[in-house]
């Protein structure tokens, strides 16, 4: 494991998925979530667990970068947007699930989708373009 | 890919996931659900979504399989069991940003989390233990 090129493409990742979460989750699809209210925090309590969203966004990275450290050792952007993509798939699974227990909209749940299928597969490309290890037969 | 075992570990990873879930949080964290209903559908209205349920736990044990079949995480029961715990890893980052937006108790977080790693890890084992796939991917 080169953990040089690791920690870059672990600081990488983070700063893509907190931009983009803030983005597509925070400011786009900001209406959407208001029309569920009662799901969300209120703003000012939102604040103080601000916190637990930026170290769900550092575990995220750190285990997406380890992931495509472990699985993808040769790197490439391509192979870890694809490993990025398929980890996307499982996720989308369990919103499908939240969907069905949850007043979720179908808004909500098609934006959330998306999210996911392109904030993994862009962080996967990101981290495999990033991190490609000297040693690609080591597992 | 061995298409014949891809589904039969498939479907025992499905079958699992199901029960698994329904055992889980449908009976023993019923009194907790219980507790914080407003962020529930009614039961009436989670039963004719149902179907969600089924495809968002199908998806998951398909993708599951898939990756594992990709040769990403290697084979045997034990890199089964590796790639399970990796992916609840990257789920529970996924909670700690849901905790962060909803007022979810923290209770339900660690228990959500127990059962996550149970479910992974019995669902890597099983798939493990029927699929072994040709080669590591390397590239």
């Amino acid at each position: 494991m080169d953990w040089k090129k690791f920690f870059i493409a672990f600081v990488a990742a983070f700063g893509f998925i907190f931009v983009f979460g803030f983005i597509w989750y925070g400011k786009l699809m900001h209406g959407v979530h208001q029309e569920v209210p009662a799901l969300w925090r209120p703003e000012a309590e939102f604040g103080s667990y601000f916190s637990w969203l930026v170290f769900g966004h550092i575990v995220m990275a750190f285990f997406l970068t380890l992931l495509c450290a472990k699985f993808v050792p040769a790197g490439g952007a391509g192979a870890c947007a694809r490993l990025g993509i398929l980890l996307a798939l499982v996720y989308i699974g369990n919103d499908f699930i939240i969907y069905a227990v949850q007043p979720l909209t179908t808004k909500i749940l098609c934006g959330w989708i998306v999210g996911d299928l392109i904030m993994f597969g862009v962080a996967g490309a990101i981290i495999g373009a990033i991190y490609k290890s000297s040693s690609p037969a080591a597992t | 890919m061995n298409w014949k075992k891809f589904f039969i570990a498939f479907v025992a990873a499905f079958i699992f996931i199901f029960l698994w879930g329904w055992i889980y949080n449908g009976v023993l964290l019923k009194d907790i659900y219980a507790q914080t209903q407003s962020l529930w559908r009614p039961r009436a209205e989670t039963m004719s979504l149902f179907h969600w349920i089924i495809l968002g736990q199908a998806g998951l044990a398909f993708v599951f399989v898939m990756i594992y079949g990709s040769g990403f995480a290697g084979g045997g029961v034990a890199a089964g069991i590796k790639l399970g715990i990796m992916l609840e890893l990257l789920a529970i980052s996924m909670r700690f940003m849901i905790y962060a937006t909803q007022p979810l108790p923290a209770e339900l977080l660690v228990l959500w989390s127990i059962g996550g790693f149970i479910e992974m890890i019995v669902t890597g084992a099983i798939v493990g233990a029927i699929y072994k796939p040709a080669a590591a991917q390397t590239s």
